[in-house]
């Protein structure tokens, strides 16, 4: 199947994708649950779009295509009301978090769709252990050499959005120390990471997806598991390295920060991206991952070292005038209180830990989070 | 010689049976795909006196205490796993619950009478009937780590019409003992007083354990010994007074689990404890049986079965969509439900002391939970797997 054409799509538009944990309210365990709540939620109108996920224990849902924030954020909160009363009709919890806290990936239950059996033959124990969530964010880009330049010249943004929304801390039963470890787990796939250095559409589709087609490895653009990658038959750039949040307030703020960075980018605010940035890409996205706003970058042009939280709050700051024209200023400043002062939901987590001491307040927490009975 | 051989026979009758019994669950469950639950009781009704195997019947010994105090356990695990703010979201669930637990009251109270069973012990099958067997649905559900509509509604609806079943017997008791005995004051204190003292207690445990837990600190590693403890306690207690230590230990999981104490995923079944004493529990079920009284009331038997099974099937088919599954999901959730023994046999087992002796003249009952005891829990197997809800065996 060849690569299929670009769909020019109206710059800066936006749309979100959750994959959310289902979860049993009596030992706080995933609840295969997907079948039973996709079932009663295609009895009603869903204010969204709803679908299975690689296990029983997942569901996925996505927002039309928005462009500002109160929009967006009006309707994941309509489609989280939604589920929410669903799942209290089924006995069934939602929240969002990156990982699991104490789930064992080999009592997961695969999905019963063909692709998702295939995928489980192929990879394994990955294809389990890949019951983890994360939020995706897509930015429509008016042609596909849009798309790529986006792309590559958010390389430097991305440890921003790994711990951001790093919300994972707690992974088969132990603290990781990892603000994100659900991106450890992803990277175990052979496609995941970045994408080639290519800039032009003509060119990715003729020296890298063609021949990479050929090699038998991949069919589609769905094959990547990317970091960022182009979807063409949407017209846009996927951010995939978030962890999904506790909240929908929180997915929403993230995706109009990357909606205002990609603002700022096209207007050319930075130096033009280069192979050599990515020499610094694995490391940064590791500081991101490991310590989350704690972290330390290397920038990948000057090489100096930054501290994560302050090159947020300096972004911040060059994006006010885009916040200004996207009316997404609400949405930055709940970026602004994370990286200043409350932190990530990682933090919320381990210290709910704390308080509560034990693994399964840890999901309660997360349980009562999503549906704002207390504040991060 | 010989005499010898028997007195030592004797003596060890009880481990070597519950030794047997597990033997035959581990095959039967790798050769016949059996749940082992079912091969416990077969394995314990064969090696029972009556059958003219080597094992005493237990009923009213200290064996009979330790069943009672598996049953207990598997009922405070079953608790625990209950959600009040379900029922309260989810009204259609409470009526499929008093739906199909009074409409199989009301059929098989008919069966019954169509069969010439006097009233009485008419009344108390039809209350046995009611309820479905906790012990063996959590057992199939651990088993085979089942999740899903199916799976949580059957353990909700079972630990609904328990508490019914429960309430209705002693109700039924209360009756027997004012018809027999004549004392009003003998019949509130065997159904009304036995009914809401063991509840009380069940629910004091319940709020005062957890407060302790908390107290204590370091829940994960200690919450599983000290809510064992806690029931062997309360088991004792409520057997000692002849209050009910089923609904007992019920009541203490359900509050319990308000108070949000977590058990961890280690503690299902109680673990190796739980797994032991429930061979022990359905190898004394087993042996409460004597096939001669099960073999005359046969016909009555699968009269009842059958006509508890179409109820309970069909109530929670009625109010499946109305509750949010699909018909098919509803229809299983009934089949699921199918077991009874253990339930009614230690239900059986705690009226001894009256005297009543009602349900011993209706061989029928036997047979019933006879029946039970094998088809039980592979019908809620079998419903739990054509609904998807179990581990499949490749993926396993």
């Amino acid at each position: 199947m060849p690569l299929e054409p670009f769909k020019s799509a109206e710059a800066l538009t936006m749309g979100v994708e959750l994959e959310l944990q289902l979860v049993n309210p009596a030992d706080f365990d995933l609840s295969a649950s997907a079948s039973d709540m996709l079932h009663l939620l295609g009895r009603g109108r869903f204010p969204g779009d709803v679908k299975p996920e690689m296990t029983e224990s997942m569901i996925e849902v996505s927002t039309d295509v928005h462009v500002r924030h109160a929009a967006l954020l009006a309707q994941l909160e309509q489609m989280r009301d939604a589920l929410v009363a669903a799942g209290d009709r089924l006995n069934v919890a939602l929240c969002g978090g990156g990982t699991h806290p104490f789930q064992r990936w080999f009592h997961q239950r695969i999905f019963a769709r063909p692709r998702f059996h295939e995928l489980s033959t192929l990879y394994g124990y990955l294809a389990k252990q890949f019951t983890v969530f994360g939020q995706h964010v897509h930015i429509g880009c008016g042609s596909a050499d849009e798309a790529l330049f986006l792309l590559h010249a958010l390389n430097r943004y991305l440890p921003h959005f790994i711990a951001l929304s790093a919300s994972s801390p707690f992974f088969q039963g132990v603290d990781t120390l990892f603000d994100s470890a659900r991106l450890n787990s992803v990277f175990a796939f052979p496609l995941s990471g970045r994408a080639p250095f290519l800039l032009k559409w003509e060119d990715f589709e003729r020296d890298y997806f063609a021949k990479m087609e050929k090699t038998g490895v991949v069919k589609s653009m769905k094959d990547f598991y990317w970091d960022i990658r182009p979807k063409p038959e949407y017209g846009t750039i996927e951010l995939r390295v978030c962890d999904t949040p506790l909240t929908v307030a929180r997915a929403a703020a993230l995706a109009c920060y990357l909606q205002a960075l990609c603002r700022m980018l096209l207007e050319c605010a930075d130096a033009p991206p280069a192979e050599d940035d990515y020499l610094v890409y694995n490391y940064n996205r590791f500081q991101a991952c490991r310590f989350g706003l704690d972290g330390t970058l290397v920038h990948p042009k000057s090489n100096e070292p930054l501290s994560l939280r302050e090159d947020i709050l300096a972004t911040l700051r060059r994006l006010e005038p885009h916040a200004a024209a996207l009316e997404s200023r609400a949405a930055l400043e709940e970026i602004y209180r994370v990286a200043a002062g409350e932190g990530n939901h990682a933090g919320f987590l381990r210290r709910q830990h704390a308080e509560e001491g034990g693994i399964e307040g840890v999901v309660d927490a997360a349980v009562r989070c999503f549906r704002e009975e207390v504040r991060t | 010689m010989t005499e010898t051989l028997m007195g030592v026979l004797g003596q060890i009758a009880w481990p070597l049976a519950l030794a047997v019994a597990w033997l035959a669950g581990e095959f039967g469950h790798r050769w016949l795909a059996l749940p082992r639950i079912s091969s416990y009781g077969i394995a314990g009704f064969a090696m029972a006196a009556s059958q003219g195997g080597f094992l005493p019947d237990p009923a009213g010994g200290p064996v009979a205490l330790l069943a009672d105090v598996a049953f207990s356990l598997i009922l405070f695990e079953l608790g625990y796993r209950i959600n009040l703010g379900w029922l309260r979201a989810n009204p259609w669930l409470l009526v499929t619950g008093i739906a199909e637990a009074y409409l199989t009251f009301y059929v098989v109270f008919l069966i019954a009478q169509a069969l010439f069973v006097p009233l009485l012990p008419a009344l108390l099958l039809s209350a046995l009937a009611m309820s479905t067997s906790p012990a063996a649905v959590i057992r199939v559900v651990n088993e085979s780590r089942s999740s899903g509509q199916v799976t949580e509604r059957t353990l909700h609806l079972s630990a609904f019409n328990c508490v019914l079943a429960l309430v209705a017997f002693k109700a039924v008791v209360g009756y027997g003992v004012l018809f027999s005995a004549g004392s009003i004051f003998q019949a509130v204190w065997s159904s009304l007083v036995v009914v809401l003292v063991s509840a009380g207690l069940g629910a004091l445990f319940g709020a005062v354990v957890p407060g302790l837990l908390r107290f204590l600190g370091g829940l994960a590693r200690n919450a599983t010994v000290v809510f064992a403890l806690a029931v062997l306690l309360l088991t004792a207690l409520t057997d000692a007074l002849n209050f009910s230590p089923l609904l007992a230990a019920l009541a203490f999981g359900v509050v319990a689990r308000q108070r949000r104490v977590v058990l961890s995923q280690v503690q299902r079944n109680f673990g190796a404890l739980g797994d032991l004493l429930t061979v022990l529990l359905f190898v004394f079920v087993g042996a409460t049986l004597d096939w001669r009284q099960a073999f005359t009331g046969v016909q009555l038997a699968c009269a009842v079965v059958l006509g508890r099974m179409l109820v309970k099937t069909l109530a929670t088919t009625l109010f499946a969509r109305l509750s949010g599954v699909t018909w098919r999901k509803g229809m299983l959730t009934g089949l699921a439900m199918t077991p009874l023994s253990a339930f009614a046999i230690l239900l059986l087992e705690q009226t001894r002391y009256l005297k009543l002796d009602l349900l011993d003249e209706v061989a029928g009952v036997m047979a019933v939970i006879l029946l039970l005891e094998v088809l039980g829990p592979l019908m809620t197997r079998w419903a739990l797997v054509w609904a998807g809800e179990t581990q499949r065996r490749e993926e396993a």
